[in-house]
């Protein structure tokens, strides 16, 4: 590992500070977030330090619940892509021949497609809860993982090591086990990384567009009420209720993307000199 | 890869979408006129008769094979279906929102274009400078900041604080205008915001792309030998160094026209923009899935067909794509 950068550590400590407040959201919100705590459209005060929203739930402690959603999505939708990729980049990149064929033109098909409104095809007659919200994103956000993989292990296949492992009688999957994961070990953090940033972008995008869990109370969904309400721009409550989400939704993103940009920047030394 | 394998290619990849917009409705539950015919549903319909009759007009009621060809039929003759909230054909509501998306895109496509590869070549000639840093640092944000924020921001200030610019629509509404300038006028000052945050959104990948590309080709022989020569800066800078960084630029326009498509979505929603995206957000909360679907269709057109024309270019700018074989 080569020293990080200072904007990862930046990155490394709004993750943190995010998961802190997932994990502690119990104990650090004022009030149930499905409570109706206030009058609605309360402006804020000290018992509600943001307001109430349209109907008098207190939105400090839907921001800080919010958290959850956002990072349960990081978490498993950037897993479910980086497995989904790992599974199909593996198998070409070590089987190589027709399979690989016909992988990578799956890969480049699917790379075509245009995300964003396949994305909301597949929301609207899925239906909008969290587990299909997560499960679509991992569908459709894989192939640029298994790509990156197959490269990786393609190479790493043709090394002496692997070679002699494999003359020695190691069977294939002691030699995907022993030698290639690791060899690509580096490659699934960052590709965890990217993904898990971009599926708590398209996560808070469908609830924007009306497409997320109505049950889940997201930062994407608050914005939505939010924007929902006519006139929201004729006063200044936009900046207590419309403002937060939007700006703890993007410092998420903005984390994990500090982070893959230094996991990046380790993994191809000829970036860092690039980027410097 | 020629000419002719790139179409094929596309083609079958629009003949997968098409087929996925058919099928998903008949594979995953939530389909609308399904309920309508299911006993365990709420919105099933109890009068045998009229539930006969809505799987006769819908064509619910023949074998899968035949509503697939005539399915296909239709699309390809340009009939997407009705709206159910409009009882209009879904391909007179696509053709009025198409040119409000095309006009938005197309407008920020030029000028984040324009000022990536200005800004971009000029960046990585003078790379390390805190000027270059700074420009860095701000693409890098830029890039991952999601474009719904970018919006809210500047319509925020400019149009709530300051009240410059309007804050919605794509022109003032039941305005008559005395001249076809006044409209381009008004039309253009509605444009204004949408388009720059979509500038903004798609910039910063944009002159990343094109700084590292020229931070590559600076350090190629040619462009030592072209400055042994004695050309002058200019020339080295826009005659060797940009046109070269235009080729990977070119190459990636393609990826940047789906971008756009999803920049475009929300920020026709956020700014009540009448193109397609604030199309497809409309039918999203009125639930009108035959227009879901027919704007579905469009967009995956029109972003497919962006893509072959972006491989035209690059061809015909890159002879070495050309000869086929080892790159191709």
């Amino acid at each position: 590992m080569r020293r990080l950068g200072g904007e990862v550590w930046f990155g490394l400590i709004l993750l943190a500070l995010c998961s802190a407040v997932a994990v502690l959201a119990p104990v650090l919100a004022p009030y149930d977030p499905r409570a109706f705590s206030g009058q609605p459209l309360e402006r804020p005060s000290r018992a509600h330090p943001l307001g109430t929203n349209d109907v008098g739930q207190d939105i400090l402690s839907e921001l800080i619940y919010g958290a959850r959603v956002s990072l349960t999505v990081a978490l498993a939708a950037g897993a479910g892509t980086v497995l989904l990729g790992l599974l199909v980049g593996g198998m070409a990149g070590y089987a190589g021949g027709w399979l690989d064929q016909a992988l990578m033109r799956l890969v480049d098909g699917m790379l075509s497609l245009p995300r964003l409104p396949l994305l909301i095809l597949f929301a609207t007659f899925l239906g909008s809860g969290l587990p299909q919200t997560i499960a679509v994103i991992s569908f459709l956000f894989w192939p640029t993982t298994a790509r990156v993989v197959r490269a990786q292990v393609q190479s790493v296949r043709q090394r002496g090591y692997v070679r002699m492992a494999r003359q020695f009688g190691a069977s294939h999957l002691y030699v995907f086990l022993r030698h290639i994961l690791p060899a690509i070990g580096p490659l699934i953090a960052y590709g965890l990384v990217t993904s898990a940033g971009q599926a708590v972008a398209m996560e808070a995008g469908l609830a924007f567009l009306g497409l997320g869990d109505p049950l889940v109370q997201s930062w994407g969904l608050m914005m939505r009420f939010a924007l929902n309400l006519p006139g929201l721009f004729l006063t200044d409550r936009w900046l207590w209720w419309l403002l937060p989400p939007a700006l703890c939704i993007t410092l998420l993103i903005l984390a994990l993307a500090l982070i893959g940009i230094g996991l990046e920047r380790n993994l191809n030394p000829r970036l860092a000199r690039r980027w410097r | 890869m020629g000419v002719g394998r790139r179409a094929f290619v596309y083609l079958l990849t629009f003949w997968v979408i098409l087929t996925l917009n058919f099928l998903l409705p008949r594979l995953l539950p939530g389909d609308p006129l399904a309920a309508l015919l299911d006993p365990s549903s709420s919105d099933y319909v109890y009068d045998p008769e009229v539930r006969a009759a809505l799987a006769a007009y819908y064509g619910l009621d023949r074998p899968l094979p035949e509503q697939y060809g005539r399915y296909l039929l239709g699309a390809l003759t340009g009939d997407l279906g009705r709206s159910i909230r409009l009882n209009r054909p879904v391909a007179e509501l696509v053709v009025g929102r198409l040119p409000w998306t095309l006009l938005l895109v197309g407008t920020a496509l030029l000028f984040s274009s324009a000022l990536a590869l200005l800004t971009g070549t000029e960046s990585a000639w003078r790379r390390g400078s805190w000027a270059d840093r700074g420009l860095v640092s701000a693409s890098i944000l830029l890039a991952n900041v999601p474009v719904y924020f970018v919006g809210m921001m500047l319509l925020l200030l400019f149009g709530a604080r300051l009240r410059w610019l309007p804050l919605a629509g794509g022109r003032t509404p039941f305005a008559r205008y005395p001249s076809a300038l006044a409209a381009a006028l008004d039309i253009g000052r509605h444009l204004i915001l949408p388009a720059l945050t979509l500038t903004l959104a798609m910039l910063g990948a944009k002159f990343l792309l094109v700084r590292n590309a020229t931070v590559n080709i600076l350090g190629e022989d040619f462009m030592l030998v072209a400055r042994a020569k004695g050309l002058p800066e200019g020339r080295l800078k826009w005659g060797h160094a940009l046109r070269n960084a235009l080729l990977p630029f070119v190459a990636h326009l393609a990826a940047h026209a789906g971008m756009a498509v999803t920049g475009a979505v929300f920020i026709e929603t956020l700014f009540s923009y009448p193109g397609m995206g604030r199309l497809i957000f409309e039918s999203v909360t009125a639930r009108d899935y035959p227009v879901i679907q027919g704007a579905f269709l469009v967009v995956s057109a029109v972003v497919l067909t962006a893509n072959f024309l972006a491989d035209l270019i690059s061809l015909r700018l890159d002879p070495r794509l050309r000869e086929g074989g080892a790159v191709g």
